[in-house]
């Protein structure tokens, strides 16, 4: 879109000699992206490109464009970014990092949706795991299977295979992960001392969850005890992180049918429905949405939720609380819990030299230990939160080294995250046409939770049977 | 050459000879027709442009949508299939009631307020100016910032409408968040968002209405009641019809309220209206055909009112 | 079709007739339910306001205190500020006004012309053309929202894509067919005479529109403004899918989509904030606002 605007700039003919040089530069980046097949386009034509297994040659000359660069505001992620931009070209003096930034979120569906149609991504572009199918019935990325390996990626058996699993496709890989997570229970520990509960052991089966809400929401004030969501789609993502831990699951192995009306489904609705309304401990206001929790723990008005780890920075930098406040325990009852995250693909259609230097970039920046976003010791120093368990990609001999740095270089107390560390739950990804489900689910959330007469087990016939047509649909 | 045009034509030259009108114009009669003609399109060539880019081929791919299918780039016709999958979708019969339960409300509320505030306020001797600012007030707030607001207000706990039904003793009221009061919360949230302008244009109406019939209707012994039955409700009988059916015209389409206040779908689904479920396809499941379906359907429903709108206007344009 | 005047004088006779309310017994009681009617009013569309003015002013804590405070407990008028920042309601405001004034000023140009074209120039199909733009009213607006889009996001023949950018307002903004209808309804009315008058004169049609036709049709383009303004200035469902980019996003949907990401007393604050420039100008503009509402027919 930028560059639309650029355009029309320069059709009006108001163009000073800089934007001028920035369109031509811009201009020969579209013509090259749109060019052709991979390898066949590549910009330098040196041998090296026909090898895709083969890392970047330093000589080759490349201009990269990638988004979600950060923005203006995050002044020292930014910083950051250039930082290692100016690394990165120590060693490949050749690359050009073109990158575009964004003041909100660097993915908004429709945006992203948008951009996806009109064939307008960056060479390299910022994704959800979760929309990968999307990104793929557009035709928009680029198999990049035979250019990761050990030699590019040296890491890349340190990285947990259930991330990568969510990258691939038919087993060939489309991105490259920058952050993943897997839900936790995430606690307000001035709340759990307050009602005399232990911050340190947060409750580790539903059971106890349900002991300690009652607890908490004894305070009064209109405090809850354990908060859930009900709307805009959350309520059935947050259903389906329940339904994982029990063991369950929405769809089952054929994928074809909604395997969420059991015995564990009833558990969770059960479950809920207690809380709700046998102790009123989950608060009288529902249909909450994400960000609707974050703002009740940070203003200690509830004791715990779902969350992923790196909604405590969210909630420091934008709600003012503080780090101390929280604590993270693993999903109760731990069978397996909800896991996501963000990566970056390759545009289609790209040279082959190009998807080398956008996989060297990205190996630098998200996937080496003490370098790019590893670097804890610089994020210490420039005020960035550092201790989070999470984003934690890592498997082995490295997370034990990233780790340990982490620690080193904390600017949180990391024992409240102990018991999320001790116990690593299994994660387990979202199920297929996971939007259109989670609408369904909204309903099952939303039921229990605002209708104290609402029948368990209709919610959750009416549901499967409305995901059925959803998976048979298409 | 249209006949109006024609007609005209003596008047704009009027040294012209009166022969000209005749057929078979001369060179240049002909020439000049055709500037003028150049001339007049020149104006309206802007506007034409806007409405074919914006109005008139979005109309038609409307319909095409509605029976195509885009997968992986590649457009195929589906025939019915889009329309099959929307009806057999669960929510399809939800959301319809649900927009006429709406619907329903917002004429119970959203019709017969506002005249009842017109009846109240045209009433008074004073003040008339104060109250017709207070009631036009919501309307020019931003609407996102009124149904924010309104969020706020209604919330079960620190919300000020639960605070102000203790201070009368009436128990606290779950509002939004109950299937069986949501639906009722939306409508009053957008009944005192918009109801100014309807509010206004009873009052201007009312204004318009002869005072010796109420003189009459009190000769031959009428109450109250009677006078506005026989005497207030005929005499603004066009205004309120075109009212009612731009008033259901409008409320079938709501998506604004319901898409703030409840996060759209709402408590077990109570407040999805049709518009929010062809959102719902069109922009998170990306099925722009199923939307176009659904689009198609509401517009056969709303093109029934607007067909009998646009013929009670004419109507009120013969009488004024 | 002139702007009627409010008519609050005695001479008007209404539901009840003024020999009673001269009674004594009818003056107390026209009293008595005037003040209830006022205090009922003023507590019901002021009442809201004050709530969000006030509760901006509390600390985030008694934003989300039950039982809720009355009055502030204590007075926090840096949390305007801070929705200020955060929200960055500058740039908001100034997108909104941007795209409402061009929006304002393409109808005032194109579709000023078209109904002038069509209501005095009346070229070959000029009847076919307002018949289609008619039809246009006919179409319920958000059916159309989605092929809408879909042409936004790929101009046919010119092949642009306007997301993002301020035309995805402008131009649709200028198939008003209401207004076009209202402005060739009033050009209609324009007395044969004074334009027969211009043209001997002389005068060519751009002139005769400037300086005969468009200095009768104030009343007429006030109410065009007005809409026009209003319109874009309480959009919320287009410029959620044309504008998605943070820093192009109007008023509307830049709160939204920021409403979780603050404290509760800062978002009341920026909804306060935001709510005053239109309240502002309608307490400086009310005579021609209220009064263009209903000169100008039935769209509210």
């Amino acid at each position: 879109m930028r560059r639309a605007r650029l355009r029309r700039t320069r059709r009006v003919g108001a163009v000073t000699l800089a934007s001028a040089l920035a369109l031509t530069v811009l201009a020969a980046c579209g013509t090259s992206s749109s060019g052709g097949d991979d390898g066949d386009a590549g910009g330098s034509g040196n041998g090296a490109g026909g090898d895709p297994a083969a890392p970047l040659d330093p000589k080759a000359k490349v201009t990269l464009s990638i988004d979600c660069m950060p923005p203006a505001a995050k002044a020292a992620e930014l910083r950051q970014w250039n930082e290692d931009v100016r690394e990165f070209n120590r060693t490949y003096p050749n690359v050009t990092i073109q990158g575009r930034s964004t003041p909100g979120q660097c993915l908004e569906p429709p945006r992203f949706t948008a951009m996806l149609k009109a064939k307008s991504q960056p060479d390299v572009f910022y994704t959800y795991f979760t929309d990968l199918p999307q990104v793929l019935d557009n035709d928009g990325a680029q198999d990049i299977s035979a250019y990761v390996n050990e030699r590019t990626v040296p890491r890349l058996k340190d990285i947990d295979p259930d991330v990568l699993a969510s990258l691939k496709s038919e087993g060939k890989l489309y991105g490259l992960p920058t952050s993943n997570y897997r839900m936790g229970l995430l606690v307000n520990r001035k709340l759990f001392e307050d009602a005399g509960l232990d911050p340190d052991a947060p409750p580790a089966t539903w059971e106890e969850v349900r002991t300690a809400a009652k607890k908490i929401a004894g305070l009064g004030d209109g405090i809850a005890g354990f908060g859930e969501y009900s709307a805009a789609n959350t309520g059935g993502w947050h259903f389906t992180a329940q339904l994982y831990s029990l063991g369950g699951d929405i769809v089952d192995a054929s994928g074809t049918k909604a395997a969420f009306d059991d015995e564990t489904g009833r558990e969770v609705v059960e479950n809920l429905r207690a809380m709700r309304w046998d102790d009123d401990s989950m608060g009288k206001t529902q249909l909450l949405k994400w960000g609707d929790l974050q703002k009740q723990i940070a203003t200690d008005k509830l004791g715990m939720f779902l969350a992923a780890p790196d909604d405590i920075t969210y909630m420091v930098q934008q709600l003012g609380a503080k780090y101390e406040n929280f604590g993270m325990g693993p999903i109760p009852s731990g069978r397996a819990t909800l896991a996501g995250g963000n990566n970056y693909m390759i545009k289609k259609g790209i040279s082959s030299d190009k998807v080398k230097a956008a996989i060297a970039w990205l190996n630098f920046k998200f996937t080496t230990p003490g370098k790019g976003h590893y670097d804890w010791q610089r994020s210490k120093a420039d005020g960035l939160p550092v201790g989070l368990p999470q984003p934690n990609l890592w498997l082995n001999g490295t997370k034990a080294e990233d780790d340990a740095a982490r620690k080193e270089h904390a600017t949180m107390p990391v024992e409240n995250f102990q018991a999320y560390m001790d116990k690593p739950v299994p994660g387990k990804a979202e199920p297929p046409k996971a939007q259109e489900i989670y609408k369904v689910l909204d309903n099952v959330m939303s039921g229990v939770l605002t209708n104290e007469d609402a029948d368990v087990g209709k919610l959750l016939s009416t549901a499967a049977s409305q995901v059925n047509q959803v998976l048979a649909n298409r | 050459m249209s006949a109006p045009a024609l007609a005209k034509e003596p008047a704009v030259g009027a040294a012209r000879p009166p022969h000209a009108v005749e057929p078979g114009p001369r060179p240049g009669g002909f020439r000049r027709e055709l500037r003028r003609n150049l001339t007049a399109h020149g104006f309206l060539i802007g506007a034409v442009l806007c409405f074919s880019f914006f109005s008139w081929y979005p109309m038609v791919r409307e319909f095409l949508l509605a029976f195509q299918k885009t997968e992986d780039g590649r457009t195929t016709w589906v025939g019915l299939d889009n329309l099959v999958k929307i009806v057999n979708d669960p929510a399809f019969g939800q959301a319809w009631l649900n927009t006429l339960w709406f619907t329903l409300l917002a004429l119970v509320l959203g019709f017969a307020v506002p005249f009842v505030l017109a009846l109240v306020i045209n009433e008074f001797r004073h003040g008339q100016g104060y109250l017709r600012l207070l009631v036009y007030l919501p309307v020019m707030l931003p609407p996102v910032a009124s149904v924010l607001l309104f969020r706020y207000l209604y919330d079960p706990g620190y919300g000020l409408f639960n605070e102000v039904l203790g201070v009368f003793g009436v128990p606290a009221q779950p509002w939004l968040q109950d299937p069986d009061t949501a639906m009722l919360s939306v409508v009053v949230a957008a009944t005192w968002m918009n109801m100014g302008g309807a509010t206004l244009i009873y009052l201007a109406a009312l204004q318009d209405i002869p005072g010796e019939l109420y003189e009459a209707a009190e000769l031959d012994g009428a109450g109250l009641l009677r006078k506005v039955w026989h005497v207030t409700i005929p005499q603004t009988r066009l205004v309120l019809s075109l009212m009612l059916l731009m008033q259901v015209i409008a409320t079938m389409q709501v998506f604004t309220e319901p898409f703030l206040l409840t996060g759209g779908a709402g408590p077990e689904g109570s407040t999805t209206t049709v518009v929010y479920l062809i959102y719902q396809y069109a922009f998170n499941f990306n099925d722009y055909g199923a939307a176009a379906a659904l689009g198609l359907l509401l517009l056969v429903l709303l093109a029934g009112f607007s067909a009998a709108y646009t013929r009670l206007s004419r109507d009120q344009d013969a009488d004024a | 079709m002139a702007p009627r005047a409010p008519k609050a004088d005695m001479s008007t006779r209404t539901l009840i007739s003024p020999a009673r309310l001269a009674r004594p017994r009818g003056r107390l009681v026209y009293w008595t339910c005037f003040a209830l009617v006022v205090v009922l009013f003023t507590l019901a569309f002021l009442g809201p306001l004050y709530w969000m003015a006030s509760s901006g002013l509390k600390t985030t804590q008694e934003a989300v205190q039950t039982p809720p405070t009355w009055v502030p407990g204590s007075l926090h008028p840096e949390n305007y500020g801070r929705a200020w920042e955060v929200m960055d309601l500058a740039k908001l405001l100034f997108n909104t006004a941007y795209y409402a004034f061009g929006a304002l000023a393409f109808q005032l140009v194109l579709d000023v012309a078209a109904a002038y074209s069509l209501s005095r120039l009346r070229p070959v199909l000029g009847k076919a053309i307002l018949g289609m733009m008619l039809a246009t009213l006919m179409i319920p607006a958000t059916v159309l929202v989605v092929p809408q889009y879909l042409t936004v996001l790929d101009v046919p023949i010119v092949e642009r894509n306007l997301l993002n950018s301020p035309w995805a307002i402008w131009l649709p903004s200028v198939t008003n067919a209401f207004s076009i209808f209202l402005l060739k309804r009033f050009f209609d009315s324009i007395p044969k005479e004074l334009l027969d008058a211009a043209a001997m004169d002389g005068a060519g049609p751009v002139r005769t529109l400037w300086s005969i036709v468009l200095p009768v049709s104030r009343p007429i383009l006030g109410v065009v403004s007005i809409f026009a303004v209003v319109g874009v200035w309480k959009d919320f469902l287009w410029p959620m899918l044309t504008l998605p980019d943070p820093g192009a996003q109007t008023l509307n949907v830049g709160i939204y989509s920021l409403a979780t990401s603050v404290p509760e007393n800062v978002l009341i604050a920026a909804l306060t904030i935001a709510s005053l420039p239109t309240l502002l100008l309608f307490l400086l503009f009310q005579r021609t606002i209220m009064g263009g509402l209903t000169a100008g027919g039935l769209k509210g």
